[in-house]
């Protein structure tokens, strides 16, 4: 295993992460950007799953047979990443759900959720007052 | 066993799928689309982690992503708007020059990672292979309910059990055996203690391992549900009886929607709870049943109206629930204390069969981290579907 496409993975991570990025740069509506930096976290989370596989291995989970032994599968991956990343999914829609209620909230003060008209509406009052 | 070919060929096709889906929820413009697509994505993703054998985080992916994100996303828009506004141009310039600058940087990067699955890698060294091999087992090999060996002493929690020198001997011959190509079944550093002995390495490390970021993590989840109650909680109004709730009545008509709910709700509960409780032996934990018996309450209240879910549990009790579970985890941590162990030092709580304590406190740990999350999500559902739509706010 070498070569290029030993480390496609990487990239699309990388792809992935930059589409998110792309969405939270250029997209004005809130909502949409909300979602783009959940595409921005799976991103990472490929990043980090991918980095734990091991070449020929398995669920880092052991078997037991009859009597409670033990069974050996032989090499296991990494369940170091897979801990950070399941935590990290469940904060990721803490963090969603977080942003959607503040959205809900802006949507209420402003009647808008588009972030260029949020904007305007800031500096208009600014130039009222 | 599959082979490293083998997942690269199904990973490859997958991750083309992703990123098209990707591109697809930046690009479309009705967000109820956007909505659906992201728990298509999700649910890819979740092949994705399955394939890459990674069990835990595709449970609580298919859960979280394909389940709660998209019933959130759906309860926000109707509350604001179904549809993007048209961009002026197609194309953000400015977004697309720094976001190619910084991939690129990223992709230079990446020619100094080590390829994919390769055993070699700096991360599967270190502390993880003494990790793994204590995972399952005192010195009789054996699963969880057994006593340690007559002759068996509970080593310092945390503190290596070799000399510093002994350690390093130990780890000059592992690395010699590594360089050899021997890297096979990542039993070559001698033993620290990692205070987690369950046959889920997965579970094992975050219980134990990791066992107060995986607290706070459950902390993050309650201050999460704290901060939806105070951003939308508003005062109720006298005339709010009489207004008709949104979310309340409009899928009792459906029989079949009914019917089916009625036959789906206990068999999601038993699975949540045996998600929890199995989290130890198998993929699973709080975190994956908590969202999943979550989903049962939710479509209850779907299908059923918010006020027949009041009636099951009132939103008083959720957010007491929601406080318990952490207080449960913590006070796991503190029992191990006054039982003379480390705080979460879990072989505390039964010290004729450190084994079976370890076991124990995982489980109750587990079932904290449960009620949290599966309490936590109900109260962000309620939450948003609580709010009245736009023509009445505004």
């Amino acid at each position: 295993m070498s070569g290029y496409f030993g480390i496609y993975n990487y990239w699309i991570y990388i792809a992935l992460m930059m589409i998110g990025f792309y969405g939270v740069i250029a997209k004005m509506n809130l909502v949409k950007q909300a979602i783009a930096l959940g595409i921005f976290q799976t991103g990472i989370f490929l990043f980090y799953i991918s980095m734990a596989v091991v070449d020929g291995g398995t669920a880092p989970i052991w078997t037991t047979i009859g009597d409670g032994s033990l069974k050996h599968l032989g090499p296991y991956d990494n369940p170091l990443p897979h801990v950070l990343i399941l935590t990290a999914i469940v904060v990721s829609v803490s963090i969603l759900a977080v942003a959607l209620a503040l959205i809900i909230n802006i949507k209420r003060a402003y009647g808008t959720i588009e972030y260029d008209e949020i904007t305007r509406l800031d500096s208009d009052e600014i130039d009222d007052a | 066993m599959t082979s490293l070919q083998e997942i690269l060929l199904v990973d490859s096709l997958l991750l083309v799928l992703v990123t098209v889906t990707a591109v697809a929820i930046i690009e479309v413009r009705s967000l109820y689309a956007v909505a659906m697509l992201t728990g298509v994505y999700s649910l890819l993703m979740a092949l994705v982690w399955t394939n890459m054998h990674s069990m835990d985080v595709a449970f609580t992916e298919a859960a979280v992503g394909g389940g709660i994100s998209t019933i959130l996303l759906i309860g926000t828009l109707v509350h604001t708007v179904r549809d993007e506004k048209p961009a002026k141009r197609r194309l953000h310039l400015p977004a697309l020059l720094v976001t190619v600058l910084t991939g690129g940087a990223l992709i230079y990067g990446t020619f100094d990672m080590p390829d994919f699955g390769d055993p070699k890698a700096t991360i599967h060294h270190y502390r993880v292979p003494e990790m793994m091999s204590q995972t399952v087992a005192f010195a009789t090999g054996r699963v969880g309910k057994q006593a340690p060996p007559a002759d068996y002493q509970p080593p310092p929690r945390m503190v290596p059990t070799l000399s510093a020198e002994q350690l390093a001997a130990e780890r000059r011959r592992a690395d010699e055996r590594l360089k050899a190509g021997d890297h096979g079944d990542h039993h070559l550093h001698p033993a620290d203690d990692f205070n987690g002995h369950v046959p889920n390495a997965v579970t094992s490390l975050l219980a134990a391992y990791r066992g107060y970021d995986t607290m706070f993590e459950t902390t993050v989840i309650f201050t999460a549900g704290v901060a939806l109650l105070l951003l939308l909680r508003r005062p109720r109004r006298e005339d709010d009886e009489d207004e008709p709730q949104p979310g309340s009545e409009p899928l009792r008509g459906q029989v079949i929607l009914r019917v089916m709910s009625k036959l789906f709700i206990p068999f999601i509960l038993a699975f949540g709870f045996y998600v929890i409780t199995h989290g130890e032996l198998g993929p699973g934990g709080g975190f994956q049943g908590g969202v999943v018996i979550a989903t049962a309450f939710i479509l209850y209240a779907l299908i059923y109206g918010r006020p027949a879910l009041y009636a099951v549990i009132s939103p008083g009790n959720l957010e007491r629930l929601a406080a318990l579970g952490v207080l449960v985890y913590s006070g796991v941590g503190a029992a191990c204390l006054l039982l003379g162990g480390n705080f979460l030092d879990y072989a505390a709580l039964d010290r004729a069969s450190p084994g079976d304590g370890e076991a124990l406190g995982m489980t109750l740990v587990e079932y904290g981290v449960g009620i949290t999350v599966s309490t936590v999500m109900i109260i962000i559902f309620n939450q948003l579907a609580e709010q009245q739509p736009k023509a009445r706010a505004s």
